[in-house]
């Protein structure tokens, strides 16, 4: 049952995993998660993201370890713990999970553009661009993925400094007291960062296509080290710009942020943020649509392109469904709940069965 | 053949949303509000439009209607005007008097969730009614840039605290403080003035401070980066002290607040026979004295009437865990104040 490796033309450099990962977790749960941790949390709810931050640096250990053992992505390490039949059958869950991830990224997306931008934008035409777009860049390979990812996070990193016009007009008194929350509070803001922080668990899906994984550790921690502090930080000007009551209205407190920011040039920065959050959001789309399809060749044995064009279609043949707030909410929150399902549920598990099975086939040898 | 597919693309859906070009819409600049004549329309509202002529100068144009939402005088507005109406370029929203003693927070809402209206529109009061307000001709700029340019500078450079909309959404949310807009008042055709301060209790005005409490309300809630003061010595000198730069510090016990004002600047002006030392000590000393008797009448009066614009409700919750603001509403009433101020005059000009 020894799977073939991939070749070394076709793998990427250790470093590279810090853009992946990066550019996976941010994406548009940054636009507005400001509020949603502070409906447990209220202003303590920085803490609840640090907090959120350690424990994933535990999970990516756990993924690491797992990488390890079975010498493969996560196909391999099913496989491995239950067997080849078994194995394949669970990672549907999965190919469910990514593509539900890449429709929730652009509807938001779009959601976003109507909202401040077009009312009148078509959903479907906008994701069908943005569809031909991203099968163009999964069709040049992993490596061309990477490069998107590695673009689509440096190229707009500039948005950061902009939210420094927002420090001008704030107090930061909003965040005292600390610790006004009782822990069950903290925990559960921590919880609803789920959404926000997920996107690291790819690391699982690529691992045979690192040159070195054990060296990429290193950098996928500094990851999500990285995207824990940037969290912070944001959420810490967001609390102290809005009145606690205030931020409870803002959807998109983000982006309400830029409409304090004034530049000689443009009256209105949110057209300049958002047309560069299509950046933001073009690696993440990427990166889901190509692990769906990996998986989908994986397990049926089918070219990787067949998957692909299964994947867009499947989006495509829904987002036009999803039209309201409310339904774009509740996508949100299962996507959430699933995330937070799969990284802190079932990699866990997952990890205790591979160091089970581990246990049981080095007795077998013996 | 992928290129081309890609390009042709590329080109057919870039027609996919609505353009807007500049000389063919009317973009609203600047907003008045009054409560309507007729009682079954709610609101009357004036839209103040910019009109850019070839030679440079700009002819302000407005349109007034009424109706019960803001959607609605803008739709009542569209029918007036020759291109499409957008909001984008807002930048000053007047409230007539009635309407702000009845409350302006409706108003402010659709500001909020209106995606195309910017944080940094000023939002004032005005003596006598909005739609006059704008109806002037002031400036060559634009009735909009006018009052615009006349809050801002007087914001950065005299006695307005720092105000927009952000920020009185802001206040307007944060429990225990309450917001404050600057009133403005048409002298003229082509003349508008800074009338004083409305103080709001929630979204409704209560009390409008006069232009001469100005200095002492700004030291109260804002700080000063290059503030202007006439002290009055004895007989009839007076000594101007300019470049002021002000913070304050607001300690509050249980029923107590303190609060300390410092201050410093530089002596720019003076009619007496000579600024000895002795002069600027006494400019310094009268100075203390006068804004602490007056910010210590200003907290009185503040108190008197219910109100909180200077949040120390936000401070003292900031300092205590589970915080009660109900009690504080009962704690407030019956708190006590001590004003310190200290001055110090750093410069007294380039001859002594």
């Amino acid at each position: 049952m020894k799977e073939q490796p991939v070749p070394e033309r076709l793998q990427i450099s250790p470093f590279l995993v810090f853009y992946l990962v990066m550019s996976m977790q941010i994406g548009i749960g940054v636009l507005g998660y400001q509020r949603i941790i502070a409906m447990d949390a209220g202003y303590d709810a920085w803490i609840s993201i640090l907090f959120a931050g350690a424990c994933i640096h535990v999970i990516v250990w756990m993924i690491y370890k797992i990488g390890d053992t079975v010498g493969g992505d996560i196909v391999t390490a099913h496989k491995y713990v239950v067997g080849n039949f078994l194995g394949k059958a669970l990672c549907f869950i999965f190919i469910g999970y990514f593509i539900l991830y890449s429709l929730t990224v652009v509807r938001t997306f779009i959601e976003v553009i109507q909202v401040w931008m077009f009312p009148e934008l078509s959903t479907f035409w906008f994701s069908f661009g943005f569809m031909i777009l991203c099968v163009y860049i999964i069709f040049g390979g992993f490596r061309t993925v990477v490069g998107t990812a590695f673009f689509g996070l440096v190229l707009p990193a500039y948005l950061l400094l902009t939210f420094g016009w927002a420090i001008k007009f704030s107090n930061f008194y909003n965040l005292l007291p600390i610790w006004d929350h009782s822990i069950k509070e903290l925990l559960t803001a921590s919880y609803h960062m789920s959404l926000t922080f997920i996107g690291f668990e790819i690391i699982l899906f690529f691992y045979p296509f690192i040159k070195e994984p054990k060296k990429s550790q290193k950098w996928a921690h500094l990851a999500v080290l990285t995207t824990t502090l940037i969290y912070t930080i944001l959420a810490i000007i967001t609390f102290a710009y809005f009145s606690e009551d205030q931020l409870a209205k803002q959807i998109w407190a983000s982006l309400t942020m830029w409409k304090i920011v004034e530049m000689p040039f443009v009256e209105r920065f949110e057209y300049i943020g958002i047309a560069n959050w299509n950046l933001i959001i073009l690696p993440n789309v990427c990166i889901s649509i190509w692990i769906a399809s990996r998986l989908i060749k994986r397990v049926f044995n089918i070219r990787q392109k067949v998957g692909v064009f299964f994947v867009v279609a499947a989006v495509l043949s829904v987002i036009h469904f999803l039209d309201t707030r409310e339904k774009i909410n509740m996508l949100n929150n299962y996507v959430g709940k699933m995330g937070f399902a799969f990284t802190f549920l079932y990699i866990p598990l997952l990890f205790a069965a591979v160091m089970i099975a581990k246990k049981l086939k080095k007795g077998k040898k013996k | 053949m992928k290129k081309l597919i890609l390009l042709c693309l590329v080109l057919l859906l870039s027609g996919c949303v609505d353009k807007e070009i500049l000389d063919d819409i009317n973009i609203e600049v600047g907003v008045g509000y009054d409560l309507a004549d007729d009682l079954k329309d709610k609101y009357r509202g004036t839209v103040l439009f910019q009109e850019f002529q070839p030679d440079k100068s700009v002819i302000n144009r407005t349109f007034s209607g009424s109706g019960k939402l803001r959607q609605d005088l803008l739709l009542e507005v569209t029918k007036q005007s020759s291109e499409p109406v957008v909001t984008g370029g807002l930048k000053l929203a007047v409230f007539g008097p009635e309407l702000s003693k009845k409350g302006i927070y409706d108003l402010v809402d659709s500001f909020q969730r209106d995606a195309s209206i910017g944080a940094r529109v000023f939002v004032a009061t005005s003596e006598g009614k909005a739609e006059d307000m704008l109806n002037g001709e002031y400036g060559t700029r634009g009735n909009s840039t006018y009052i615009y340019n006349l809050i801002q500078h007087n914001i950065e450079h005299r006695d307005i605290p720092k105000t927009n909309l952000h920020i009185l959404a802001n206040d307007y949310y944060q429990e225990g403080k309450d917001p404050f807009l600057p009133r403005l008042k048409k002298l003229d055709d082509d003349k508008v003035e800074i009338a004083g301060i409305s103080l709001f209790s929630k979204d409704r005005e209560v009390e409008v401070l006069p232009v001469k409490d100005m200095f002492f309300f700004k030291l109260l809630v804002d700080k000063y980066s290059e503030g202007n003061f006439d002290v009055k010595l004895k007989k009839d000198e007076l000594a101007a002290v300019k470049s002021l730069r002000s913070k304050h510090k607001i300690k509050i016990t249980d029923h107590h607040a303190s609060i300390t004002i410092n201050i410093e600047g530089i002596i720019r002006e003076y009619t007496g026979d000579k600024l000895a030392s002795e002069v600027v000590g006494a400019v310094q000393k009268n100075l203390e004295k006068k804004v602490e008797k007056e910010c210590l009448r200003l907290l009185k009066q503040f108190q008197e009437l219910g109100i909180d614009p200077i949040g120390l409700g936000q401070m003292k919750k900031s300092k205590h865990r589970n915080f009660d603001f109900k009690k504080w509403e009962d704690d407030y009433k019956t708190l006590s104040f001590d004003v310190k101020c200290n001055v110090t005059i750093e410069e007294t000009g380039v001859i002594e």
